[in-house]
C-alpha cells in the first residue's frame, strides 16, 4: 500500500513532466517513423489526407453490435495518412505511408509518461551504478517492445493482414522473423507495459524500504 | 444488450437529430471497396462503376419503392485495408483476390457479431496464371531452380505469395535456400526495373506491366503451380440480410460486366484503360478471347477447394483464424440473380475453361496501332504480318502469341520462339524452348530474327 501511495505522490509531483513526455514520446515517434520512410525509400511524402476520426467511431459504435468488436475495430481507425504516391503505374499506388492512429498516440502517450515516471524514480533513488543500468536498460526494454507493436508504417504488401510487423518488414525486418513476430504483438505490448510498470513498482518500493530503513536508524540513534 | 443500446442512443443522440429531421424515404448506403490495379476484380469494380450498371439493376419496387440509393466506390490498392473499412462498417461490398477475401472471412469470423458471406466470384483462371515470377529482362536466370541462393521479393500475405511458396515446395527449394524479401508491388516492379533484386512474384497484372515495359522477363508463371486463382465478391452479412435483392443486382452488374467485356474486348480494355491507368495492352493479355481470365461469376467446388487450400498456407505460415467455409460461403444470392436473368446457373457452374485446351488453335495476334487487333492463323503468317508492318515502319502496339505447354497468352516480344525446319513455336521459358529445338532439330531464335527472317524470305 506505501507502494502505491509512493507512486502516487511521484505522479502528483512530477504530473506535469509526464504529461510533456508522453506528448513528446507520441509525437516523437511518428516523426521518427517518418523519418525512417524517407531515409528507408530515399524520398519525400507527396500526400496526405484526413479522417474523420470522430465521424467514423461514431459510426463503428452505432454499427457493430458488439461492444468486444468495438474497440479492435477502432484501434485501426486512422486520422490522418501521410506517404508517397507513385504514379508510375495506374492512377497511382501508394509506395509506402504513415498512418496516424489515435488510439496507438494514446497507447504511445502512456508509454511516454511511464518512461518519464521511471526516469524520476530512478534519479530520486541514487542507487548504485549497476543496479541504475539494469533499471534503465528495463526501461528502454519496455519502450522498444511498446514502440515497436505500435509501429503505424504500411505499404501494399498487406494484402492478407495490415499489422504492426509491416512497418518492421519496411524497414528490412527478415520475412520468416516478421510471421513470427506478427502474433506476438499483443503480447509484447503487454510485456513491454509489464517491465516499465514493474521498474516503476520496484523503484517505489526501493524507495519505500530505504524511507523505513531511515526512520529505523534515525529511532536507535 | 440494453445497457449498450442505452448508451449508445444517450451517446448519439445529438448526431440524430439532423437525421430525424430529413426526408422519411429510406436512404440505403451501398458502399463498395474495389481495386483498380488488380485485373481480376473489374468486373465488380471499376467496369460496374463506369458503366453504371449497378444503378441499372437496383430495386426500385416493393419495400424499395421509396428506397433512395446513396452509391459510393473506393479504390484500393490491396484488399486487406477493404477489409478493415469493411469491419468498420464504411463498406458493405468488397472485391478481392484469394488470399485477402479468406483473411477477411475469417477476421469477421474472429468478431462476436459481424460476419461476411462470399456472394460471388468475378473470374477466375483454371491453372493459376496471374500470378508469376519475375527476374529483370537482362537477368540470366531462366528458370525457378536458379533462384537458390538469390533474393526473392514478394508482397507477403498476398496471393503471389501464396503462389511462390508452392512454387518453391514443388521444385523442393527450401525456404533456408533463399532469401525471401517482403515488398510491396510498386517497390518490387521498381527494384526488378533497377536491377536490385533477383526475382519478384507478384499478381495480377503486375508481372505483365513489367514485361510491356520491357523491364522484366516471366520465369515462372502461377499456371505450373495447378492451383486456380481466383476473385471474388464479399459482403457484410448484416447488409445481405436487410437487403438482399441489392446483393442481387450487384451480382447482375457482375455478369453484365462479363458480357460487356466479351462482347468487343479491345473496346473494353481501351475504356479499362482510360478508367485505371493500366496500359490496355497488358489488359488485353487478360481481357480477351484466350486470355488469362475467364469471367464467370458461379462458385464452383473447385473454387472452394482452392480457397481451402490456400487457407491452410496462411494457417501454416500466419496464424490466421479458423474459417467456417460453409458459414462463409453461399450460392443463395447467385441462384437468385440468374434466376430472375433467366440464365441457368448451374451450366455456369458446370462449366470450366482450361487455357490448355481452350486456347488450342486460336490465332496469333498483332495490335496494330492505327488498325487494331488482326489476326493470323499460323507463326508464318503472323511474322510475314510483322515484317510487313515494320517494313512500313508503322506502329505495332502489342503482338500475342500462345505458350505451346500451357496455353497460356504471351506478348510475342517476351516468347522464346523456335524455329524448327519451316515451322515455329513460341513458349513461355526458355528450358522448355530449348528442349522442343533439340528433340525437331530446330534452335532458338530472338522474336526479331524471326520476323527478319520473313523481311528477307517473304
Amino acid at each position: 500500500m506505501e507502494v502505491v501511495k509512493t507512486l502516487g505522490r511521484a505522479v502528483r509531483r512530477d504530473w506535469r513532466r509526464m504529461i510533456v513526455t508522453g506528448l513528446m514520446f507520441a509525437v516523437g515517434m511518428q516523426v521518427l517513423m517518418m523519418i525512417a520512410l524517407m531515409v528507408r525509400f530515399q524520398g519525400l511524402p507527396n500526400y496526405a489526407v484526413g479522417y474523420d476520426w470522430i465521424g467514423n467511431v461514431i459510426h463503428i459504435i452505432k454499427s457493430t453490435p458488439s461492444w468486444g468488436d468495438i474497440m479492435p475495430i477502432v484501434n485501426q481507425e486512422w486520422l490522418i495518412e501521410i506517404g508517397k504516391m507513385n504514379y508510375d503505374y495506374g492512377t497511382g499506388i501508394s509506395e509506402w505511408s504513415l498512418n496516424v492512429v489515435p488510439v496507438r498516440m494514446i497507447v504511445l502517450f502512456v508509454l511516454g509518461a511511464l518512461v518519464a515516471l521511471c526516469l524520476s524514480l530512478l534519479r530520486a533513488d541514487g542507487c548504485d551504478v549497476a543496479t541504475g543500468t539494469t533499471l534503465r536498460a528495463t526501461t528502454g526494454l519496455g519502450t522498444v517492445l511498446i514502440a515497436m507493436t505500435n509501429a503505424t508504417m504500411s505499404w501494399v504488401v498487406c494484402c492478407a493482414a495490415p499489422s504492426w510487423v509491416v512497418g518492421l518488414a519496411m524497414l528490412g525486418l527478415g520475412v520468416s522473423t516478421s510471421l513470427a513476430l506478427e502474433s506476438m504483438g499483443p503480447a509484447l505490448n503487454l510485456a513491454g507495459f509489464g517491465l516499465l510498470l514493474c521498474t516503476a513498482l520496484y523503484l517505489a518500493w526501493r524507495k519505500v524500504r530505504r524511507a523505513q530503513y531511515l526512520s529505523g536508524s534515525l529511532k536507535h540513534a | 444488450m440494453e445497457l449498450k443500446t442505452s448508451l449508445r442512443s444517450a451517446l448519439l443522440a445529438a448526431t440524430m437529430i439532423p437525421f430525424g429531421l430529413a426526408t422519411q424515404a429510406e436512404e440505403i448506403t451501398i458502399a463498395v471497396g474495389h481495386q483498380s490495379m488488380c485485373t481480376d476484380t473489374y468486373t465488380a469494380g471499376i467496369v460496374i462503376k463506369e458503366l453504371g450498371l449497378l444503378e441499372k439493376y437496383l430495386p426500385t419496387d416493393g419495400k424499395y419503392a421509396d428506397a433512395e440509393y446513396d452509391i459510393s466506390w473506393a479504390d484500393y490498392s490491396s484488399g486487406g485495408p477493404i477489409t478493415n473499412q469493411m469491419l468498420a462498417n464504411k463498406l458493405n461490398f468488397g472485391v478481392m483476390g484469394d488470399y485477402p477475401l479468406i483473411v477477411n472471412g475469417a477476421k469477421f469470423q474472429e468478431t462476436d457479431s459481424l460476419r461476411t458471406v462470399y456472394v460471388a466470384g468475378t473470374g477466375y483462371n483454371l491453372k493459376g496464371s496471374g500470378n508469376a515470377i519475375v527476374v529483370p529482362v537482362d537477368s540470366d536466370i531462366y528458370s525457378i531452380d536458379q533462384l537458390k541462393g538469390k533474393e526473392v521479393s514478394t508482397p507477403v500475405g498476398s496471393a503471389a505469395w501464396g503462389m511462390l511458396l508452392k512454387a518453391m515446395q514443388d521444385n523442393n527449394i527450401p525456404t533456408s535456400e533463399y532469401v525471401l524479401k517482403n515488398q510491396s508491388p510498386a517497390v518490387g516492379a521498381a527494384n526488378i526495373a533497377a536491377g536490385k533484386i533477383d526475382a519478384h512474384s507478384d499478381f495480377c497484372p503486375w508481372s505483365e506491366i513489367m514485361e510491356y515495359r520491357g523491364t522484366g522477363r516471366k520465369i515462372y508463371d502461377g499456371s505450373e503451380t495447378g492451383v486456380p486463382y481466383l476473385h471474388g465478391v464479399v459482403v457484410r452479412q448484416d447488409f445481405a440480410e436487410e437487403y438482399p435483392e441489392v446483393v442481387q443486382a450487384f451480382i447482375k452488374a457482375v455478369y453484365e460486366a462479363g458480357e460487356w467485356i466479351r462482347e468487343d474486348p479491345m473496346r473494353a480494355v481501351t475504356e479499362m484503360e482510360s478508367w485505371t491507368g493500366v496500359e490496355k495492352e497488358v489488359l488485353y493479355l487478360y481481357f480477351s478471347k484466350g486470355g488469362h481470365l475467364t469471367l464467370e461469376p458461379s462458385i464452383k467446388t473447385e473454387w472452394v477447394d482452392a480457397l481451402k487450400f490456400n487457407h491452410g498456407v496462411l494457417v501454416a505460415e500466419k496464424a490466421i483464424p479458423p474459417l467456417d467455409f460453409d458459414a462463409w460461403i453461399t450460392e443463395d444470392y447467385l441462384k437468385a440473380a440468374y434466376a430472375d436473368m433467366g440464365v441457368d446457373y448451374e451450366a455456369y457452374k458446370a462449366s470450366m475453361v482450361d487455357p490448355e485446351v481452350a486456347n488450342k488453335g486460336l490465332p496469333m495476334e498483332i495490335w496494330h496501332s492505327r488498325d487494331g487487333v488482326s489476326t493470323y492463323e499460323t507463326p508464318a503468317e503472323f511474322l510475314k504480318g510483322m515484317a510487313d508492318i515494320r517494313a512500313t515502319a508503322a506502329l505495332v502496339n502489342a503482338t500475342y502469341v500462345y505458350d505451346v505447354e500451357t496455353g497460356l497468352k504471351l506478348f510475342g516480344k517476351t516468347a522464346f520462339w523456335v524455329k524448327a525446319g519451316d515451322a515455329y513455336a513460341t513458349f513461355l521459358r526458355k528450358g522448355e524452348a530449348e528442349a522442343f529445338a533439340s528433340a525437331n532439330a530446330g534452335e532458338v531464335v530472338t522474336f526479331d530474327d524471326a520476323i527478319a527472317a520473313y523481311a528477307t524470305d517473304g
